[in-house]
């Protein structure tokens, strides 16, 4: 579609640069000064380093320990994921292929999650939680974050309901039953609207600071986010582990997304009905 | 008796499907809809007795200097992020889109760099924002002193009248990429035929954004408006980080949501009343009434959108 550029780009290639290269500039200097050491930090913002070190991730790993906070990340992510994408193709199959009354209505109540902020109900679900004996441990996060299933099943039950009848209908001539069909066949066609459904999921659980500060309290239960906050709250003792955390917390899903991006964001643009 | 039951489930087998996602979406989504309502009708701190109180708690909201006044600020701040973001970024954000549409050189770097800060998790995005607007070491200071600007020089994160602002920049740069990436869906969907035929007649690039590109995408643009909207009612994580439960020197980063976590869960020192005993009470009352201000325009949105498919 040549045709279709502007024949001067100079003011657009100006503004598409700048803000490309802003957010570039930002992941490399922060990047930087994550390997310096925190007296040469606080003294001189830019400035050669005497010499690259690694003492800011020593310490982020061995005294700080980084690794809890990421294993309970990587919980929390996995475990919601599980139960969301389970959960929510389950349901989306089952209003999306079968013939019922109150098959709108039910579509509708999965809708209404949409339109209420997490907020309103934050204090019902602390007290369900609360008299459920789940404070203070990652399931709380992982059931309320995976009970989210509005947007999943509204993208997977479109999906489902535009699929062919006669594929329905050859599996079950086939002789298998409705469970078979569902994980034999149905679930592994819905994996391209499964895999836009992760990415919004993810970024949405990886990145979440609500649920978690109102649930987790003891230190070996938090996630990232949390442990970022509690170094940059006491910025001038912890800086030094506040920069090399948020470098361990953002350089390698970054990594990650440039090598998918295409994907990605073809995913996340088709979860953009939902707006 | 349970016999009779699992025959008349077996001949539905869609229940099987949809009953374990339905139990728990009922029981964390959409029951605690409802007993937030029924709690904020009740004055009660979450251990003790729950008293029936009717209105009483929405009346005190509004009539209670302290939380009213409270409350305000808090609108008003969730009300300006929405603003400049409606104004600003916005617009930004559809030009944007529609450079990469034309497939502008070098547009798939462009697009997957302007969307990286949505994976940088919200307390680094914070962090960064001091690096760079920090009074000492920041590099906004020491760029201004480079240009000779030396007199101009800041701790623009610790300035109470610009705190909101300092919030709303982080918000666009962050979350810019996003809308974006909707907006350059939407336009991917407009037919090439209609596009190159405004080529063939001669419409510059500007004018067929003009007069093509923004009637098409004018739902899109629509619901981005709702949920650029939604957003800035129940936004929290940045204000939070900035300035903490109290929501920074005179409440300056305030939001509706940091008021109601405050009230609900954080220290309720500095506020009159009975708001103490009543942190579940008055805390619900709050969610409630930001819901009811979610709410209408959501409303609205469903509405118009529904008149759209009659037509």
């Amino acid at each position: 579609m040549n045709i279709l550029r502007p024949k001067r780009m100079i003011i657009s290639s100006i503004l598409l640069w700048s803000a490309s290269l802003f957010t570039l500039f930002v992941l490399v200097y922060m990047t930087y000064q994550s390997l310096r050491p925190k007296k040469e930090l606080l003294s001189s913002t830019f400035g050669w380093p005497k010499a690259l070190n690694f003492d800011n991730y020593r310490k982020l790993f061995v005294e700080a320990g980084f690794f809890t906070y990421l294993l309970n990340s990587v919980l929390i992510l996995v475990g919601s994921l599980a139960v969301v994408i389970i959960l929510s193709t389950m349901v989306a199959y089952g209003i999306g292929r079968f013939q019922f009354r109150f098959k709108r209505g039910l579509l509708i109540y999965f809708l209404i999650g949409l339109m209420f902020p997490l907020q309103l109900g934050i204090v019902p679900i602390f007290l369900l939680i609360r008299d459920l004996g789940l404070l203070n441990s990652q399931w709380s996060v992982v059931l309320v974050l995976a009970a989210g299933l509005s947007m999943p099943v509204f993208l997977l039950t479109t999906f489902f309901e535009k699929l062919p009848k006669d594929l329905y209908e050859s599996a079950k001539i086939d002789g298998a039953n409705e469970w078979t069909t569902f994980y034999r066949i149905m679930f592994p066609l819905a994996s391209p609207v499964t895999f836009s459904v992760c990415i919004i999921m993810s970024v949405q659980i990886w990145n979440q600071f609500f649920v978690p500060i109102i649930f987790l309290q003891s230190e070996s239960n938090k996630t990232i986010p949390l442990m970022i906050v509690k170094f940059t709250n006491n910025m001038m003792f912890n800086f030094d582990l506040a920069m090399s955390g948020s470098v361990m917390a953002t350089v390698p899903l970054l990594i990650l997304f440039f090598f998918f991006s295409g994907k990605v964001m073809d995913g996340v643009a088709s979860g953009g009905i939902k707006g | 008796m349970t016999s009779v039951v699992l025959t008349w489930m077996k001949n539905r087998p869609f229940l099987w499907f949809i009953l374990p996602g339905f139990i728990l979406y009922s029981i964390f989504s959409i029951y605690p809809i409802f007993s937030a309502i029924q709690i904020s009708l009740t004055k009660w701190d979450g251990i003790g007795a729950k008293t029936f109180v009717g209105f009483d708690n929405y009346v005190e909201l509004f009539s209670n200097p302290e939380l009213s006044k409270q409350l305000t600020n808090a609108l008003l701040n969730s009300g300006t992020i929405f603003l400049l973001n409606a104004i600003v970024v916005l617009p930004l954000q559809i030009i944007l889109a529609y450079l990469l549409y034309s497939q502008i050189k070098g547009h798939r770097f462009f697009q997957a760099m302007i969307f990286s800060p949505q994976f940088i998790s919200t307390p680094v995005i914070v962090f960064m924002g001091a690096l760079i607007f920090d009074g000492n070491i920041g590099v906004f200071n020491k760029l201004l002193e480079l240009i000779g600007l030396g007199e101009y020089t800041r701790p623009w994160m610790g300035l109470p009248e610009l705190g909101i602002y300092i919030i709303w920049i982080l918000i666009a740069w962050s979350g810019i990429g996003v809308g974006m990436v909707f907006f350059l869906g939407a336009m991917k969907m407009i037919s090439n035929e209609v596009m190159e035929a405004s080529v063939l007649d001669g419409a510059s690039y500007w004018r067929r954004f003009w007069s093509i590109i923004l009637p098409q995408i004018k739902t899109t643009i629509f619901n981005m408006l709702i949920l650029t909207y939604i957003f800035a009612m129940t936004t929290f994580d940045f204000s939070f980080m900035l300035g903490g439960v109290s929501g920074g020197i005179n409440r300056s980063v305030d939001v509706m949501s940091l008021f109601f976590y405050r009230i609900a869960f954080g220290d309720n020192s500095a506020v009159g009343g009975t708001t103490n005993v009543n942190a579940m009470g008055m805390g619900t009352t709050i969610a409630c009434v930001m819901f009811a201000i979610v709410f209408v325009v959501a409303l609205f949105q469903v509405l118009t959108t529904y008149r759209r498919s009659e037509d």
